[in-house]
């Protein structure tokens, strides 16, 4: 389990560190310059802003979204280039602005994943709702896809 | 729940910074102007309601779940 670093460039020099709980992973300690805020939170969360990226899997692309706020929220997330190598929708570039991401490579995308329990083979991915976060601000939010080619309910793996 | 009575051309602020103007009125349909800061998140009932319910459906997640799904990942 890796907590990844938002900008592993940038060596923060004393960043505090802080145990935090989580659901999956028990306790965990958490640097200050891992931290990731999503202003606004995501819908029907909206009140909590402060999140942890977490690899999970080596040898697959599936990271954790995890919330500091509240132990039990935690996201299973994927960059959609995974799922689909022309992911382009229209707003990142409004989104990208809102965010003040200066160069591509800052700007880091995620679509969530909804695994229904027991049915894994089933999983979908909300490309309608894509989480952008800027790597060098850690700011972030969830933007609103109205593309009829990008479902809600994007099937991942072959029926 | 408030309820207001505008005619087209008029309009209504919530609090400072939010101006819903009512652009035209046809038939059935209003066209609403909303002009807010970008950190007020303004969407159509429907696509909001979609969107939260698969983030609520989304975040029951468990790591078995993505220990299963790692692996089919790995299979494909």
């Amino acid at each position: 389990m890796k907590i990844m670093a938002s900008d592993p460039q940038t060596t923060s020099t004393d960043p505090a560190v802080f145990t935090t709980k989580t659901r999956n992973f028990g306790s965990i300690e958490v640097r200050s310059d891992q931290i990731i805020y999503l202003d606004p939170g995501l819908l029907g969360f909206i009140q909590y802003h402060r999140y942890i990226l977490i690899e999970h899997h080596r040898e697959a692309p599936f990271l954790w979204l995890q919330c500091l706020d509240k132990e039990g929220l935690a996201f299973v997330v994927v960059d959609p280039r995974n799922l689909l190598s022309d992911y382009q929708p229209s707003p990142l570039a409004q989104a990208m602005r809102d965010l003040k991401v200066d160069q591509a490579e800052d700007l880091k995308v995620l679509v969530i994943l909804t695994i229904p329990p027991g049915k894994p083979q089933e999983m979908t991915a909300n490309l309608m709702g894509p989480v952008v976060i800027n790597l060098k601000t850690r700011q972030g939010r969830q933007i609103i896809v109205e593309d009829p080619q990008y479902s809600h309910k994007h099937r991942v793996l072959p029926a | 729940m408030l309820i207001l009575t505008r005619k087209s051309g008029e309009g209504l602020f919530i609090g400072d910074d939010i101006r819903i103007t009512i652009l035209e009125i046809r038939g059935k349909q209003i066209r609403l102007g909303i002009e807010a800061p970008t950190s007020v998140v303004v969407l159509r009932e429907e696509i909001y309601r979609r969107i939260q319910e698969e983030n609520l459906q989304a975040a029951g997640a468990r790591d078995v779940d993505v220990s299963e799904i790692a692996q089919l990942w790995r299979q494909e």
